[in-house]
């Protein structure tokens, strides 16, 4: 009876602990957002609130390429410089005179020319994802510095207040920058859902042996998830250069690596095959919120760096060790 | 008859391939020895020698580290760290007394970070990648603290440094001091990777993980090892640095694990693993270091060569993977 009551009261116990390290993620934004309850930061007002999904929606966007590459069982470390020259090319494009809407879309295809380098060097050259477009980061954001001179760019003046209003401009209460990334989340959420080249994406992270073998065009479905990639890249770098008004070859320094920990915080494993775009958007509002609370506590912001570094770390090794487990059980 | 040619013609191309690093230095000291008659005094040798210094050394550890099979991004966190703490322990400690120990802080950030990779059962290369940056922004983020952001100067520490000044300006001969050094670590570091079992011993977990854990050899700790080995030399490379400049930042690493990871591989040491020499890498680092230093005197703007080394280390990867696949 005694031993029996144990049993099931260990059963629940590892349920419990199970339900919690799979939903780690919601863990941790309920357990900052009951922490902002207790300090007099104006953290619960609309204003900060707004600021936090404003400031958060270009990494967001960002990620729901990253989660195409990653659910390809790839990783693009090329976003942020992507994002930077895009920015630099859109500004740069609209100050010698191009059509504003024009010069917007040349400046996205920008990086979807790059993302269809790195499909090429990934996917057909078989090079190894990460380091490959670690290189051609370095290489664009060479491109990005020699396109300013390393300096700030900004729209001449007369052209500026039609600019900004793309991303700053107010619709329903919400600001434009968060509807376009609510519209691409929306899309990227179809593609995997409900479309067959999001299905083998899945598929091909899963296994790209069986995927290859069961008649799926692997090289293609991956190509394509890279260039839209970079493509998901350059239309943030474009946003975010007229939320802020100026184009800029070191505003994507820390995207990389920080948006795929994010993705990865999310539910979306290197090991590829599962994850999806909810998941990738719960991931970076973590590391959006816990920037934020941190503010809001007054954190000085070298021991801000210090607690990134920690979190990358932990959840990474978490990552690995759960596939580690994984594998042990099959 | 054309199977005879085509059979040269492959023979051709595998020797370019193999000895592409030595073409590529040849024509451009022979290119930039024409073109800007300065290149070839005495004056800029001694530049050569000095520019070698602090990078080459990162480059060393880093082959051991790639020849295994993985990758560290920690090396800035590193070299900043060991550099501010050793500056600030001189005055207290003496200057011998000061290096031993910013030596034996980089070997332990770097076995932290080995052991952190066995632990959580990271064994490929991406996840090393995002360990190891996560570990960089903690190391950095701990130089920044130690210092609360302000710079270290030399000219302020009381303590006579004059093993520090003979590393910065000393020549032995017409060989810098600080090439010296570097000659002797290449020397030890490659009879220890190619003449003793615990060096090829790397180069097979390298070259097939699995395999080398079933014929016994220890991979856990032959991960541990290597990482302990970039650490050490990005804490020699650290001394070198603050060895040659008076004002030393705590973000003074930056950007140092990409000029060596690119010295690596431009060496040929095959970023898959198992293959490579420390001979390569000095190869590599030749021709980083030549290519800024040409660069630079044909008066090519700072940019552009940002752009050519992205597209140098690019294209080095991809001739990696087309070479060994």
């Amino acid at each position: 009876m005694n031993v029996a009551v144990h049993t099931q009261g260990n059963q629940i116990r590892k349920q419990v602990v199970q339900a919690l390290s799979k939903q780690k993620a919601v863990v941790a934004i309920a357990l900052m957002l009951i922490a902002m309850l207790f300090s007099d930061s104006n953290f619960y007002t609309q204003l900060n609130i707004m600021n936090i999904f404003r400031a958060a929606s270009p990494n967001l966007i960002i990620a729901f390429g990253v989660t195409l590459a990653v659910i390809c069982r790839g990783c693009d470390l090329s976003v942020g410089s992507v994002m930077s020259m895009s920015g630099i090319i859109a500004i740069l494009l609209i100050n010698n005179g191009m059509n504003m809407y024009m010069a917007m879309i040349v400046a996205a295809l920008s990086g979807a020319v790059v993302g269809f380098i790195n499909g090429f060097l990934v996917v057909h050259q078989k090079t190894e994802a990460f380091i490959i477009t670690l290189g051609m980061g370095m290489l664009v954001k060479g491109i990005a510095l020699q396109l300013t001179d390393a300096n700030p760019v900004p729209t001449s003046r007369d052209k500026a207040l039609a600019f900004m209003r793309i991303s700053n401009g107010v619709f329903l209460g919400i600001p434009h920058i968060m509807w376009y990334m609510l519209i691409l989340g929306a899309f990227t959420f179809w593609l995997l859902r409900f479309t067959s080249f999001g299905r083998n994406c899945y598929a091909l992270g899963g296994d790209y042996e069986v995927a290859k073998y069961s008649g799926i065009n692997v090289v293609r479905t991956k190509w394509i998830a890279f260039t839209l990639t970079g493509t998901y890249a350059a239309v943030a770098g474009v946003l975010l250069a007229s939320r802020m008004n100026t184009g800029s070859a070191i505003y994507g320094d820390a995207i990389p690596l920080m948006v795929n920990c994010g993705v990865v915080i999310g539910g979306t494993s290197f090991a590829g095959g599962t994850g999806g775009v909810v998941h990738s958007f719960i991931g970076i509002m973590v590391m959006q919120l816990l920037r934020n609370c941190m503010n809001g506590f007054g954190i000085d912001p070298y021991i801000q760096q210090m607690v990134l570094g920690v979190v990358i770390v932990g959840i990474i090794c978490m990552d690995c060790y759960a596939i580690k487990r994984k594998k042990e059980d099959v | 008859m054309t199977k005879q040619l085509h059979l040269r013609r492959t023979q051709i191309t595998g020797f370019v391939m193999e000895y592409l690093v030595f073409v590529t230095i040849l024509v451009l000291v022979i290119v930039t020895a024409i073109v800007q008659p300065n290149f070839s005094t005495a004056q800029n040798f001694t530049n050569l020698m000095r520019q070698f210094g602090p990078l080459s050394f990162v480059a060393l550890g880093m082959t051991f580290i790639i020849i295994g099979g993985f990758i560290d991004l920690s090396v800035p966190g590193i070299i900043s760290l060991v550099a501010i703490i050793t500056l600030s322990l001189v005055d207290t400690i003496g200057e011998v007394g000061a290096m031993l120990v910013g030596l034996a802080l980089g070997a332990v950030m770097g076995c932290l970070n080995g052991v952190i990779l066995v632990v959580s059962g990271a064994s490929t290369q991406a996840k090393a990648l995002f360990i190891t940056f996560g570990m960089s922004q903690l190391y950095g983020a701990a130089a920044l603290l130690y210092t609360s952001g302000t710079s270290m100067n030399r000219t302020f520490i009381n303590h006579p440094m004059p093993v520090t000044s003979a590393l910065g300006q000393g020549m032995v001969g017409f060989l810098s001091l600080s090439f010296v050094v570097f000659l002797c670590f290449l020397f030890v570091l490659y009879i220890f990777q190619s003449r003793t079992a615990l060096g090829r011993s790397i180069n097979y977990t390298g070259g097939n993980i699995v395999a080398a854990e079933l014929s016994g050899i220890p991979t856990k700790r032959i991960m541990v090892l290597i990482y302990a080995i970039c650490g050490f030399m990005a804490a020699v490379s650290a001394i070198v640095l603050f060895s040659r400049v008076t004002v030393t930042t705590p973000t003074v690493g930056a950007n140092f694990e990409r000029d060596a990871i690119m010295a690596v591989v431009v060496g040929g040491t095959s970023l898959l693993g198992g293959k490579g020499s420390v001979l390569r890498t000095m190869m590599g680092v030749s021709l980083v270091v030549l290519m800024s230093n040409c660069m630079n005197l044909l008066g090519v703007q700072t940019h552009l060569q940002e752009v050519l080394r992205g597209l140098i280390l690019v294209t080095a990867i991809w001739l990696d993977h087309r070479r060994h696949r």
